[in-house]
């Protein structure tokens, strides 16, 4: 191939609006250098909110998990759902880092690293909602499969069980991939910086030269990792949704659950990553990398999973009616219309009717609204969560049995701890790794060619 | 950090190129006159230049994979199997060999095994981490530059210096000895 | 507990025998020999439980129980199936004592009220003051509750030597009817009701499942009258103003309005006397009684009243009541009118007796109303309490408050401090029924015994009413004959034995009897006494015209005992103080019960705060809407409002006493409950009702199906199976992998039923299942208080029982399917109780992820709690919603001495367990143990649960349902069986649920 057509081929590509392999190295890197004061506000608030997180925790375990509001019937609340809810916010890390890059999306290379930033982040909040969520966190290490002194091991049938290998699977594949990924980059922090941070980033980037071999090899197991990373992407969620699936509890127990899961999943993940793409732009002055073609291309994949989310609720309603069964029936009526119809509603108005104007190309090219679709995404996802495990439980086959669950403080004060301890690690990410890959950010700006100089000249 | 590996009798040349097309071209002319010892940096996965460069082909690495994913999904599905047996416990009126169970366990392991084998075949196929001091390397080369480097035998390495600098490197720097690649 | 002494050494102290006098507490330092029902007394076995055949004294009823003691300390209470009169039942304030005897707050030494309150003083400065005091203080008077006859005779010699009085005053003491008695037929006692002959039941609101007379007994009868038997069963119909617990076990109900009893049943005593029916001197003013005007007094159809005449002419029909939640100003007026009734219709002698000798625990109930009136003109000297709290269950216009704190020394015992206890100048600490000795005569023919389960607890300082009272006489110079009450109780026996003995047939080495009546609890004799088999005439002029009800508006003010706490005596026991109301299913706070129609016309809601104000009083208290009242009466149960009863107790509802006027029956002198109108107005406050009520209707769940008893035998077994998914066949997973089909049938013969060898582990086991037979349960949730008794279940406290964290592993539910307070028609309300239904195909076990939940060999659902993390997913799996979970410590915050009660063969639950039933899973074990070493297998109903060894009704069944012989497989057999939700979700679960039968037909013909 000539350079000429190299060239080419390259100009067909989204190119971000920057020219060079330096203006690469310059506009990533400089994010790293010294923190200005908004950035100090927000670790404040951060550091204070996982202050709010780690006491509610240690007072739950202090008191008993009867701090929280859960009661009988209702057994998992708010813990649970926004466990779910941070599994499927991971989702889209992957998604975009690994899916899109076995299907060769050209538009991932801007947002793929903070999203699998978001992904590790988001695996590592939803990770210790088990461990919350458990009457008894101190003996929690049960659940993973070690011999104890009587062979007594996990139960394999349950799908708990399953959740420890998923999630534990999930964190590991995903941070391996996230770090991986990250050590050319390392390197060229490595190259720039000075003193301290140099020390660190020798460390932590391996010796990456940048060999041929380095490359080579690493292109490979990046693609392995890959492939392997998409069906455990895939399959993640559904063991998460099979928590419920695999539970007869009339609103649970349906085959659609996983698909429908993975979705949502993937739609809310989009969800956040626009929420957080939007303001790291501006901060960051990274406008040239985060264009407005990649915002409308994340925008039409949550148009695609709203429309599958949408379908899925419509399939539930359908079937519960057409099971004819009463406790099915019963379920669902009470979802819409029962006490806590106004979650279920806010559910579908979130996730249903709102991404419906991304239909229209002025809003997905319109970085404002985007903003704004996406908090609705985010709260209507967690409703989501909460609708499947709320209200079903409250409402099951026994009608003598049928009670209420309002959140406790403790519970509340969890649920936003935990947006506070994933922003913890997010700002600290933000300023300690290249948010932006710049080695695969250099695959979409066209290579220096002497040619290129000479028709310069 | 260990210091770099010197080769006694050898010269070696670090040629940073600004542009890729001279950087494949030189390694071409290298490989042509039947250099096999050198190396080429680059700041990104530049598959030009490693396919057409330097020739390339399959990495071992997806041995490492599939091994990995093999082992994982055998363990998992044996481990599940022998616990269960070991200690039979019914629970709901269910198989104490409940297949598809232990098809989801045997799954995320075959996975975990798949990912950690295969960052281990690329740890060992790529010389990762890698300790030595950098001496053949230049930072520009995660930067902007590409970059050649070639131990050659003082009897031919005035040739590699003269193939290099027909490609005008940016700069073009001399060892006495050389370094192993 | 004291600090002197560790419970170790109190152990040692019980061991050693004889050691009575080391013992704080003991008064007498006499070691009385206490007769164990099956093992020898010599000495207790660590590990082993001693039982104790006793007389339970927590009201009047006298019901036989077993103790079991462990260790020498009472754990459980069961009834005692040997008793003739209780046979085996007991209600929930039955297995309560225990809380009464571990109680907190139980005094700990004699108190003295001085300037400052009480001060403890010592118990020899407490006698030398009461001897003092009694024989300077001029006439005494003795306050008691109903007592044991010899209790009671002793409290009578030792009135009678002072120049005093012994007055009777138990609030729920039925004056009125034993007044009636008087009239009808010159003999001052109760009839004797045989409910189990009667073919045909009216209930004229007597309450006779929860507080009515012996309410054990009768849910007995009523079970063996009421339930199926091949294909037929009694007919009930319940007429009043409010469904109470037995109204809602009702077939047919009547509401009629509250004081129109003696209307109807005198037009139906004049229906039955043109029929030809004989109503003795009262014929001809029966006569003039029309069913038409009595319909028109009561607010019903006269239809409803024609049925009912029929049905009473048809023979074997009873008349109840009214009782005493229907007890007004002409209630003795009521009462005669209904054993009018029942001569009219021939009952007497046939399912209503009356004994020519009267009643031992006589005392005129309008004797508290002349000791008041005794007490107000100065007349006692001192007032000796004990037993009884006027002070709280006497209308607040009666005025014993202040006629009590007139007199100048009030001496009382009590084994706590209650409202009127606290008034007393002495207060000397009553050891506890179960630490005490006594007697009872529950029904003629039959003498029990009470003798104490075990010593008198250490931290207490208690000694019994009697020996103190025989010591306080001794000490005054009056040798009653005997140094304890021990002896006393054995003279009298004795004495008993030397002159009717050989008339009763009882003859014997006097010991050996005694003996015989202590292991057993009772001795059965001839009873001579002649019945009585005519009315007599009218000596006394009654009026049966409708009582006055006083006071403004139209909405009457039903004030009734509580099936919990009867007259308030048992709110201080957190077991009762949660189990939720057998009506309301509320538990801890007071209600005002308001029919829906009522509760919408005043623009209120269910939970809101209202003022339900009376003339006399009013009082804030939530509404609860009730289909089961009339829309032009409101009610509230007795038992809430303590203001200085204890920690439970005190603070929690609201007792209706305050709100009534002091009025009286006419004859009787017995309070009028229902005798004022009430004003309801909303306060504006609202809250949630601490109640364990999801849905009060099945929403077409069907988990309490009824077959209809004209579909019994024929069409309804294939209905049902229908109905059930009998698909034929199930396709199942198997061990190892593939299918194979399974029956859905369930039939006797099919046993071991589908599934039940399935994860069984492929051994030879037993399957232990359980069968309940709906059609005599009637909802009294004793079997929850025993549950909690023998499991170590804590109770958790408004607070949290609100949020909906109650702990009980069974819970009665109680669903609507008709009714209707607007005219006179079937009642149909289903009870379920739901426990661990122990599944084959258990949702709860493949879900916990550390195998906490997992199936024993023997079919058992078990949970290992020390394995439990507390995910909590097997709970919300759980289709019946039977798992409980400890959201804090519960156990842990049991008060000493109340966790002394605690089971030692059950486990006691931390913070973050999951736990549930284990079919007594601890007496599963003992039997096998014992049959194992035996050499033998297990006994068909040698292992019974702990619901089922109080259950009055005889409702559950417990065995091995693979043993084809055995009780339980035969049940499960039954054409009624079902599984709850089985056919759903196929769990196949170990409890067979017996259809309730209706004589009403029933939607699908049969489910």
């Amino acid at each position: 191939m000539t350079t000429a057509e190299l060239r080419q081929q390259r100009g067909t590509l989204p190119n971000p609006d920057v020219g060079t392999y330096e203006a690469v190295n310059r506009d990533v890197l400089k994010v790293l250098s010294r923190p200005g004061k908004g950035w100090w506000i927000l670790f404040g608030m951060a550091a204070t909110g996982v202050a709010v997180f780690l006491g509610s925790w240690f007072w739950q375990i202090y008191k008993g998990i009867g701090v929280s509001g859960l009661n009988a019937p209702v057994g998992w609340g708010v813990y649970i759902t926004t466990f779910v809810f941070w599994v499927g916010i991971a989702h889209s890390g992957t998604l975009i880092s690994a899916i899109l890059f076995l299907f060769r999306a050209p538009w991932r290379q801007a947002i793929y690293r903070a999203s699998e930033a978001m992904t590790v982040f988001a695996v590592m909040t939803a990770g210790l909602f088990p461990l919350i969520h458990v009457g008894r966190v101190w003996h929690a290490y049960w659940l993973i499969p070690y011999p104890n002194s009587r062979f007594l091991w996990p139960n394999f049938r349950s799908p708990l069980v399953w959740d420890v290998f998923a999630i534990t699977t999930y964190f590991t594949v995903s941070a391996v991939f996230f770090y991986l990924g990250t050590i050319p980059d390392l390197a060229a922090a490595r190259d720039q910086a000075r003193g301290l941070r140099k020390k660190f980033y020798q460390i932590i980037s391996l010796g990456w030269r940048g060999t041929d071999r380095e490359w080579h090899h690493f292109s490979k197991a990046y693609i392995y990792l890959a492939a392997l990373a998409t069906p455990l992407v895939l399959s993640v969620h559904s063991v998460v949704s099979w928590d419920f699936a695999m539970a007869i509890v009339p609103g649970w127990h349906t085959t659609i659950f996983a698909p429908y899961f993975v979705a949502g999943a993937i739609f809310s993940g989009v969800g956040l990553v626009i929420t957080l793409a939007v303001p790291m732009r501006k901060f960051f002055g990274l406008e040239d990398y985060l264009t407005v073609k990649h915002f409308e291309a994340m925008a039409k994949l949550c148009l695609l999973t709203s429309s599958i989310v949408l379908y899925a609720y419509l399939t539930e309603y359908f079937l519960a009616w057409y099971s004819g069964e009463p406790p099915e029936r019963g379920s669902f009526w009470n979802r819409v219309f029962g006490h806590y119809w106004w979650a279920n509603w806010i559910m579908l108005t979130c996730n249903g009717f709102v991404p419906l104007m991304l239909w229209f190309k002025r809003v997905r090219r319109s970085i404002a609204a985007l903003f704004v679709i996406s908090i609705f995404i985010n709260i209507g996802m967690w409703f989501e969560r909460f609708v499947i495990i709320v209200t079903s439980l409250s409402h099951e086959y026994e009608p003598w049995a049928w009670g209420l669950y309002r959140p406790s403080v403790v519970e509340m004060g969890i649920l936003l701890g935990s947006f506070a301890w994933f922003g913890f690690w997010f700002l600290l990410f933000t300023r300690l790794l290249p948010p932006v890959a710049i080695a695969e950010m250099k695959e979409v700006v066209p290579p220096p060619m002497r040619g290129s100089e000479e028709a310069a000249t | 950090m260990i210091p770099a590996k010197r080769r006694q009798g050898h010269r070696g040349f670090f040629a940073l190129f600004e542009h890729l097309d001279s950087t494949i071209d030189a390694c071409k002319a290298l490989r042509a006159a039947g250099h096999k010892g050198f190396r080429a940096y680059a700041p990104l996965p530049e598959h030009h230049l490693l396919e057409e460069g330097l020739a390339l082909k399959h990495s071992p690495v997806r041995v490492f994979t599939l091994a990995g994913a093999m082992t994982g999904a055998a363990t998992g599905f044996a481990f599940t199997t022998w616990t269960s047996m070991d200690w039979p416990l019914v629970t709901g009126g269910k198989p104490i060999f409940s297949i598809p169970a232990y098809v989801v366990i045997a799954f995320e392991c075959a996975i975990l095994f798949g990912a950690l084998s295969t960052v281990i075949g690329l740890f060992i196929n790529a010389g990762l981490p890698n300790l030595r001091r950098m001496v053949a390397y230049h930072p520009e080369c995660s930067n902007g530059s590409f970059g050649v480097y070639v131990t050659a035998p003082a009897a031919r390495a005035d040739t590699v210096k003269e193939i290099l600098e027909g490609f005008k490197p940016a700069e073009l720097r001399e060892d006495p000895e050389g370094f192993d690649v | 507990m004291s600090d002197g002494l560790k419970r170790r050494d109190f152990f040692k102290v019980l061991g050693a025998g004889g050691a009575g006098a080391t013992v704080a507490g003991c008064s007498t330092g006499e070691i009385e020999r206490l007769i164990p029902y099956v093992t020898p007394p010599e000495e207790i076995t660590p590990g082993v439980a001693t039982w104790y055949a006793s007389t339970c004294g927590e009201c009047s009823s006298g019901c036989g129980v077993r103790v079991r003691t462990r260790e020498g300390r009472a754990v459980m209470i069961e009834g005692n199936p040997d008793h003739p009169v209780s046979r085996g039942g007991l209600c929930s304030r039955g297995v309560s004592a225990l809380q009464g005897l571990y109680n907190p707050d139980r005094l700990a030494t004699p108190l003295r009220a001085g300037p400052n309150g009480f001060e403890p003083i010592s118990w020899d400065e407490a006698s030398t003051l009461l001897a003092e005091r009694l024989s300077a203080g001029g006439r005494p008077l003795f306050l008691t509750g109903t007592r044991g006859p010899t209790e009671q005779m002793l409290l009578g010699e030792l009135a009678g030597s002072l120049n005093g009085q012994h007055v009777i005053h138990d609030a729920l003491d039925d004056a009125a009817l034993r007044e009636a008695v008087n009239i009808a037929f010159g003999v001052s006692t109760l009839p004797r009701y045989d409910i189990a002959a009667a073919r045909f039941l009216v209930s004229f609101g007597a309450d006779f499942l929860e507080t009515w007379i012996s309410p054990v007994t009768f849910a007995a009868d009523f079970a063996s009258m009421h339930g199926v038997d091949h294909g037929e069963k009694g007919r009930f119909v319940f007429v009043g103003p409010r469904l109470s617990l037995t109204g809602q076990n009702a077939d047919e109900w009547i509401p009629a309005q509250a004081g129109s009893e003696a209307a109807i049943a005198l037009a139906l005593a004049g229906e039955l006397v043109r029929r030809g029916g004989d109503a003795g001197p009262y014929s001809d003013m029966v006569a003039r009684y029309s069913l038409e005007d009595a319909a028109e007094a009561a607010g019903v159809e006269a239809e409803a009243l024609g049925a009912l005449a029929d049905h009473f002419a048809a023979g074997d029909a009873l008349a109840l009541g009214p009782g005493l939640a229907g007890q007004h100003a002409s209630a003795t007026a009521a009462n005669l009118a209904v054993l009018i009734l029942n001569v009219a219709a021939g009952s007497l002698g046939r399912t209503m007796h009356v004994d020519a000798a009267p009643d031992t625990a006589a005392s005129a109930y309008g004797a508290i109303g002349d000791a008041i009136a005794a007490m107000e003109a100065g007349e006692y000297g001192v007032a000796v309490v004990s037993g009884t709290n006027p002070a709280y269950s006497l209308p607040s216009g009666s005025g014993f408050g202040e006629a009590f704190a007139g007199v100048p020394f009030k001496v009382a015992f009590a084994t706590a401090l209650d409202e009127t206890s606290s008034l007393a100048d002495l207060v000397l600490p009553d050891a506890h029924p179960l630490e005490s000795w006594g007697d009872s005569m529950p029904a003629p023919g039959t003498y029990a015994v009470r003798q104490p389960a075990m010593r008198p607890l250490p931290m207490f300082d208690s000694r019994p009413m009697a020996d103190v009272l025989i010591d306080t006489a001794r000490r005054m110079g009056n040798d009653l004959g005997a140094g304890t009450f021990h002896e006393y109780l054995r003279g009298a026996f004795d004495a008993w034995l030397t002159q009717n003995g050989e008339a009763a047939g009882v003859v014997g080495d006097p010991n050996a009897l005694w003996r015989t009546a202590l292991r057993t609890g009772s001795v059965s004799y001839a009873d001579a006494t002649p019945s009585i088999d005519a009315l007599q005439s009218p000596t006394t002029a009654v009026s049966f015209d409708t009582p006055d009800i006083e006071g403004d508006g139209e909405l009457t003010l039903l004030v009734y005992p509580s099936p919990r706490f009867g007259d308030g005596a048992h709110a201080n026991r957190p077991w009762l103080q949660e189990l939720p109301d057998p009506v309301s299913k509320i538990m801890w706070h007071s209600w005002v019960e308001m029919n829906p129609a009522t509760v919408e016309r005043l623009g209120l809601r269910e939970g809101d705060i209202v003022t339900v104000a009376t003339a006399a009083g009013s009082v804030e208290v939530p509404v609860w809407a009730y289909p089961g009242i009339r829309e032009d009466a409101v009610a509230i149960a007795m038992g809430g409002g303590h203001t200085d009863y204890g920690q439970y107790a005190n603070g929690n509802g609201v007792n209706p006493m305050g709100l009534l006027n002091g009025a009286t029956d006419a004859h009787s002198g017995a309070v009028a409950l229902v005798s004022t109108r009430a004003t309801v107005t909303a306060t504006g406050a609202w809250r949630r009702l601490t109640t364990n009520e999801g849905s009060e209707v099945q929403d077409d769940r069907n988990v309490t199906p009824a077959v209809a008893l004209a579909a019994l035998g024929h069409a309804a077994g294939e209905a049902d199976h229908e109905a059930e998914g009998g698909h034929g066949q199930l396709r199942e997973l198997q061990e190892g992998g593939g299918f194979r089909t399974v029956d859905t049938e369930g039939r006797a013969e099919d046993f071991p039923l589908p599934g039940s060898d399935f994860g069984t582990y492929g051994e030879d086991h037993p399957r232990w299942a359980m069968a309940m037979d709906l059609d005599k349960c009637t909802g009294c949730g004793a079997c929850i208080t025993a549950c909690q008794a023998e499991n170590n279940i804590p109770w958790v406290g408004e607070m949290q029982a609100t949020m909906g964290r109650e702990m009980h592993w069974m819970r009665l539910e109680r669903y609507y399917e008709t009714v209707d307070a607007s005219h006179s028609g079937p009642v149909d309300i289903r009870f379920l109780p739901m426990l661990c239904q122990h599944c084959n195909n258990a949702p709860c076990e493949p879900v916990c992820p550390v195998f906490a939940a997992y199936h024993t060999p023997d079919g058992l659902n078990a949970q290992a709690y020390n394995r439990c993390v507390g995910t909590r997913y097997c709970a919300n799996n759980c289709p019946y919603k039977v798992r409980v979970f400890n959201w804090y410590r519960y156990t842990r915050e049991i008060p000493e001495p109340m966790n002394w009660q605690f089971n030692p063969d059950v486990t006691v639950r931390d913070n973050g367990v999951m736990e549930k039933c284990t079919f007594c899973v601890q007496r599963i074990r003992e039997a096998g143990n014992r049959a194992a070493v035996e050499g033998r297998e297990v006994r068909d109903g040698e292992v019974y649960t702990a619901c089922q060894s109080v259950c009055p009704s005889a409702v559950i069944t417990f065995g091995n349902i693979k043993d084809h012989d055995s009780q339980v497989a035969a049940l499960a057999g039954d054409e009624r069986t079902y599984r709850v939700l089985d056919a759903l979700i196929n769990t196949q679960p170990a409890v067979h649920y017996l259809k309730k039968v209706t004589f009403h037909d029933v939607e699908g013909g049969g489910h």
